[in-house]
This record gives structure tokens, sequence and C-alpha cells, in this order.
């Protein structure tokens, strides 16, 4: 990962000297809309969300979030391999060694998804970052499977920002960017904090002179 | 000028027939299955037709539309009115069928369709025929007027102001049955005949005459694949016959491919008409498709082996818009069904201007990805392999041979014709060694990039490049640049992204 920070910085890319971080209070980069700030100032610390090379990262809230809809999950998955442990052990005529094992099994199961969606999330949160610059913004995510996507501003048809009712509670929201195109039709952005999100939002719709359609 | 514009006063008709062939299948497949055990469902079926008629009969004759400055607006719906207005400017193409119905009553069905979503935005059936030709008009006068107020366009409208008319392609019949002939579209219409015959028992007597011996037909594949399977010893006669009736079948799909490439291309024709690409051909049912030439995504250029023993290839073009109407379906094949080799250049120089097409030197991948491929070829082989072990016994070390060998063969050929190219407009890719294929995409008409890192890809320190653009079929050939030693693919990550981000996105 930072071997492709380092080549993105010096590589056919607009000498972005004012993408520096980007103080709660101070003006985002040049000819961004004035209006956002507003929406940064409902108890979300934007310093958290950047770091000095302009490298972005979700809100930290994200790591709980996801093990919260990890332990339902696990929960949901454990008690159904209860119920099938159970119906096994009824109407399958088991060897004793065989009974034996059924539970310890369930209960390696359950440890191995339980530890799963601890531990995960705070994986994902490390592999998952954005960087935006004037024409638009790169989202990098993926923890096998890494890619790097960047959707340019005047590629961006309309945008989403969504949120559930779990995520409400944990303040995040997430961006949807919409393109014309055809794999990637549908961009999302999950785990920033609802403000981020708008701002994102005001940050990246078109401006008036790409709206040539 | 806003005067209002009707349908033909017959549309009621086609409106009618056009939603009666949607119970043609249906109806023949009730036929088919119960025999022909009385007649009443279809008197039955007349009275659905009734209202309908009359409802057609009110939706065309409240159907109006009308041309404004600067937009078409149309009018519709008795009960619930409905106003659509459409700027010229975002109209992608007016497409125009005509079948033998309309031909008669001298009448096309046409097709507005702008740049999202799935269907055309408006559908008139039917038109006269002179109204088509006012419709064109008018719209691509339109189109050159509002162009006209912006100063970069400015060169495009002196072309609309005189539209010459100049021929691209023009295909005759020889070169519609080489198309057949190398297309092979025909397995699908021979493969559902094949199985209604087979259905019906039309090919058993034949099948008892070739045996001389009263056996069902349907056990003959599987008796052949029992014997392939060395499960006793086939009979020589028997296999010859089973290859010979092969031949013939694949015979007969190459014949009946060209007779149907013959009709629906019949008096093929490409012109450039001002700033559009204006397509027309068929037989029976004759289309004529209109594709701005700014608003072309993507182009694919594909030979298959047939097609370079004749000399020639065939291009598709992507364009935004009407994806899943028919009408889609029909643009997206046909920008030129077969070419000579040597036209190429000439029609990709119309249709990609400022692309340059004749000087490309093809960047190759990674010479390791030889390696990649082969790997994952063998894996593929053994993973093929493992549930026949039981059934080859000794044998699997053969098969097994042979497939390490052709595993070698194609990742070798496969890495080798992988190829990528960057110019000052655009990125090209090809692959396929047999069937080859290559894409441009415009920088323009890019709308994301990716560079994505598999876990092997990671391990052998590479990368892939993919290119997304609007309006890509499902199956068609796209940019998506594999085994990229990781340097390479960063860089030509940004290169693309900075590219697609420094050019303004037009429909």
């Amino acid at each position: 990962m930072d071997e492709t920070s380092a080549t993105a910085a010096g590589e056919a890319r607009a000498p972005n000297g004012s993408e520096a971080p980007l103080a709660p209070g101070a003006e985002p980069p040049r000819e961004s809309p004035p209006a956002p700030e507003p929406l940064l100032e409902k108890g979300h610390k934007l310093e958290s969300d950047l770091d000095p090379h302009g490298v972005r990262r979700l809100d930290p809230q994200f790591v709980p979030f996801q093990q919260a809809v990890g332990w339902i999950v696990t929960a949901t998955v454990s008690a159904s391999a209860l119920a099938t442990v159970g119906i096994v052990w009824l109407a399958a005529d088991l060897p004793r060694w065989g009974t034996a094992l059924l539970i310890p099994t369930w209960l390696l199961f359950t440890l191995a998804i339980g530890w799963l969606s601890y531990v995960w999330p705070a994986i994902h949160y490390r592999h998952t970052s954005y960087t935006l610059d004037e024409e638009g913004i790169e989202i990098r995510s993926g923890v096998w499977w890494r890619q790097v996507i960047s959707v340019p501003r005047s590629r961006v048809q309309h945008i989403d920002v969504s949120q559930g009712p779990m995520e409400r509670s944990y303040g995040l929201g997430r961006l949807v960017l919409y393109t014309a195109g055809t794999n990637h039709s549908r961009v999302e952005l999950a785990g920033l904090s609802h403000g981020v999100a708008f701002w994102l939002r005001n940050y990246l719709l078109p401006r008036g002179s790409d709206d040539a359609v | 000028m806003p005067s209002e514009r009707r349908l033909h006063p017959l549309s009621f008709v086609f409106d009618i027939v056009g939603q009666l062939r949607q119970l043609v299948v249906p109806g023949l497949v009730v036929l088919v299955g119960a025999g022909s055990a009385g007649l009443g469902w279809q008197v039955w079926l007349m009275l659905f037709v009734i209202p309908y008629a009359i409802v057609a009969i009110i939706r065309s004759l409240s159907f109006r539309y009308r041309f404004d400055t600067g937009e078409l607006v149309i009018t519709s719906g008795f009960i619930f009115r409905n106003e659509r207005h459409v700027p010229y400017g975002r109209i992608q193409n007016i497409d125009a069928v005509q079948n033998v119905l309309h031909r008669l009553v001298r009448v096309v069905e046409v097709r507005v369709e702008t740049g999202g979503g799935d269907e055309p935005e408006a559908r008139m059936r039917v038109l006269p025929l002179q109204a088509l030709e006012e419709m064109r008009e008018r719209v691509f006068a339109g189109r050159a007027a509002q162009a006209g107020r912006q100063p970069a366009m400015a060169t495009d409208v002196v072309q609309e102001t005189q539209p010459e008319r100049r021929a691209l392609l023009a295909l005759g019949p020889r070169e519609l049955l080489l198309a057949g002939f190398i297309d092979s579209r025909g397995l699908i219409i021979v493969g559902a005949a094949f199985g209604l015959f087979w259905e019906v028992g039309l090919f058993d007597p034949t099948i008892d005459m070739v045996f001389g011996e009263n056996e069902s037909g349907r056990g003959l594949i599987r008796q052949a694949v029992r014997a392939l399977l060395g499960e006793g010893v086939p009979s020589i006669g028997r296999m010859a016959i089973l290859a010979l009736a092969f031949a013939a079948f694949v015979l007969v799909i190459r014949l009946l491919s060209m007779c149907w490439s013959l009709i629906r291309l019949w008096g093929f024709r490409l012109d450039r008409i001002g700033d559009d690409l204006r397509a027309e051909f068929g037989l029976i049912t004759r289309v004529m498709a209109t594709i701005p030439i700014r608003r072309v995504q993507t182009v694919t250029v594909r030979e298959s082996p047939l097609h370079r023993l004749f000399d020639t290839a065939s291009v598709r073009v992507d364009s935004a818009g009407g994806d899943g109407a028919q009408g889609g379906a029909v643009k997206r094949e046909s920008l030129a069904p077969i070419i000579r080799r040597a036209d190429l250049p000439r029609l990709l120089a119309e249709v990609l201007p400022d692309v340059d097409i004749s000087g490309v030197t093809w960047c190759p991948v990674d010479p390791r990805g030889f390696g990649r491929a082969l790997r994952s070829s063998l894996v593929m082989a053994v993973l093929f392999t493992m549930p026949f072990i039981l059934m080859l016994g000794w044998w699997t070390f053969a098969w097994l041979g042979v497939l390490v060998v052709w595993a070698w063969v194609h990742s070798k050929l496969y890495v080798k014709h992988l190829g990528w190219a960057v110019g000052d407009q655009a990125v090209r890719f090809r692959s396929g060694y047999l069937w080859r294929e290559f894409t441009v995409a415009r920088f323009n008409k890019i709308q994301a990039v990716t560079l994505a890192e598999s876990p092997f890809d990671r391990r052998a320190r590479m990368a892939s490049v993919r290119v997304d653009t609007a309006g890509a079929a499902n199956a068609s050939h796209r940019v998506d640049i594999p085994y990229l030693a990781r340097r390479v693919a960063d860089e030509l990550y940004h290169r693309l992204a900075g590219a697609a981000a420094r050019t303004a996105f037009r429909w």
C-alpha cells in the first residue's frame, strides 16, 4: 500500500500542494462548495479521518459497528447450527463418538465465526481508505483481493447518502456514487461518519462546467 | 412551428399485431403440446382482442408529437395524459424498423432513444415514411443549433449544415454469405428446430432407416457416450455414421447461418451523414439505426480464425442507451458484420476520429504472466480430471499429459497475444490468439478506472488494470489488462485515471 501511494503522489497527478489535511474549520480544497462545514459539527471528529498524506480513513466507529453486525450474524448462524446439530442428534443413528463430537464441533464453529467477526472489522478498516483530489475520488479496498478504483468527478451521475437504523446509532452513513459505467455503475463507500458522507457528496457533485450532456 | 403531428391512421392495427405476436409462441406451444384438440380457446382469445382494439385506437388517436424549438414534445394518453419533453441534444438515436407489414402500407416503427434507461424514450408505432425523414431532419438540425451555441462545437455545425452522405460500407450477397459462414449464428435456430423435431418424432423414421432396427432414436447419443467411455467396443460402422452425421450437422448449421445472415442483413449499408452513422439492413424486417459518432463508447474488432482465412474482421460498437431493448442489440452488433481487413483502418478512422489507429505499438504484459497462466490452467486441469480418476484408471496419466501440453501451449499463446497501448486519446487492449479481439476506449468515455490485485498478483508483484465504460454488453470484450508488473500497472492506472478526469464526459 505504501508503494502505491508513493507512486500515486508522483505520477500523472495535478500538483496538489493544497491537498493538505483539512482542519475542521478550514476551507475544503480549492473551488469546492463553501457550504459543507456545518454538517461536520455534529460531534464528528474530522481530523481522525485524515492523515498527513491526504489518505483518508473511514470513521473508527465503523469497527465497533461491524463487530456488532458480526455478533448478530454469529448469533444467528450459531443458533441455526445448533438446531441442525439437534436434528442430527435426534434423527441420525450416530455412533457414540460421533455424538460426543457434535457439541465440540458446534462450539468450535461458533468460536471461529465469533473470532472472525471480532478480528475482521479491524483488518477491513486498515485496508480501506480513500483519497480526494481536484479530479475526483480514489477508493482503496479489499484485504485479499485488493482494488483501487478511481472515479473522476466529471463522471459522477448522482450520489446517494444512506443510513440504516444500526448505522444511525453509530453515527455512520454510506456514500454511493453512480456512474454511467457498466461494472462500476454503483461505487459504494460504507463506514463514513454521516457528516463526512454529506460533505463528500457536496464535494464530489459535478461542477457546472462539466454538465454538458 | 408547433403544429402537432399524429401517428399514421392505421397505427392501431400494428399495435394489435405487435401485441398478438407475443401470443404466437405460447399458442404454438399449446398447439404442439395438446395436439389439435379443439379450437375453442381461439374463440375466447378473440374476446380479448376486441377491448384491446378499442384501447389501441384511442391510444393511437391521442398520441401527438410536435417539434418545439430545442425539444421534441410528445403527448399521449386519453384518460391519463402524459406530456414528455425530450431535448434534441439528449436524443441518442432515432431507430426505425420496418417489417413486411409495415412495408406494405409504407410506414415505419420509430424508436427515439436517449442516454439513460433501458427503454426507448419514445416508441412511435407507426409513422409514415416522410414523417421519419422529417423527424430526423428536425432533430438533427435542432441538435446542430444547440451545439452552435457552444463555440467548441463549431466544426460540427459546419458539417451539419450540409449533411453529406458518404458510404462507409456496403455489403453484397457474397459478403453476407461469408459473414454468415463465419459467424455461424444458425446454431440457435437449428438447436431450437432440432429439439422440436426430436420431440415431435420426425427423426425416428430416419434413424430407423440408418440403423435398420427399430430402436428409439433417443438412445443413440447415450449409446455413443457409453461407447466412448470404453464400455464395450463401439462398432466402427456406427461410429462412422455418427461422425458423418456430426459433419453433416455442422454443414447444415453453416448453411442455415448463411441463409439467415443473407435475410437478416440483406442490403447492409453503413453511411456517414454529417456526424452520425446510419446503418440500414434487412430483407424482411428493414432496420434503420442511427448512431451519433460522439456517442460511440467503445469499438471492438473481432477476428476469428475463419475471418483471418478470408482476410476479414467484424466490428462492433457499444453505444450508451437503449440497452435492454431489441433496438440496442441490433445496433451493437451491426456496425460492420464483416469487413475486409484493408478497409478496416478507414472505417475506424471515421468512427474514432482523432484516434491514431495505424501506428499502434502494442505493449506486452509481463512475461512472468506465462508461468501464472500455466499454473492456473494446470490447477484447472487437475480439478477437471479428479472426478474421473476411478473411471479412467491408468489412462489418467495419459489424459493429464495431454492436458499439460495443452495448458502449456494455451498459456504461451494467450500471454503472448495479450497487449495494450495508450495513445493521446484512447486506450486499447487486445486478447485472444484464435479468436482475437481488440477494443478501443476513448479517454472521454472512461467512467472509472480500477487497479486490482489478487493474492496471486501480490505474490508475483503484479496487478491488473480495468476500465469501465458505459453501455458495455455483458459478454462484450472490455479493456481489462491482466498480468501487468506492479510498477507498470500503477503507472497505467494513474495515467488513465488522470486522462479520464481531464476530459469531460459527453453522452
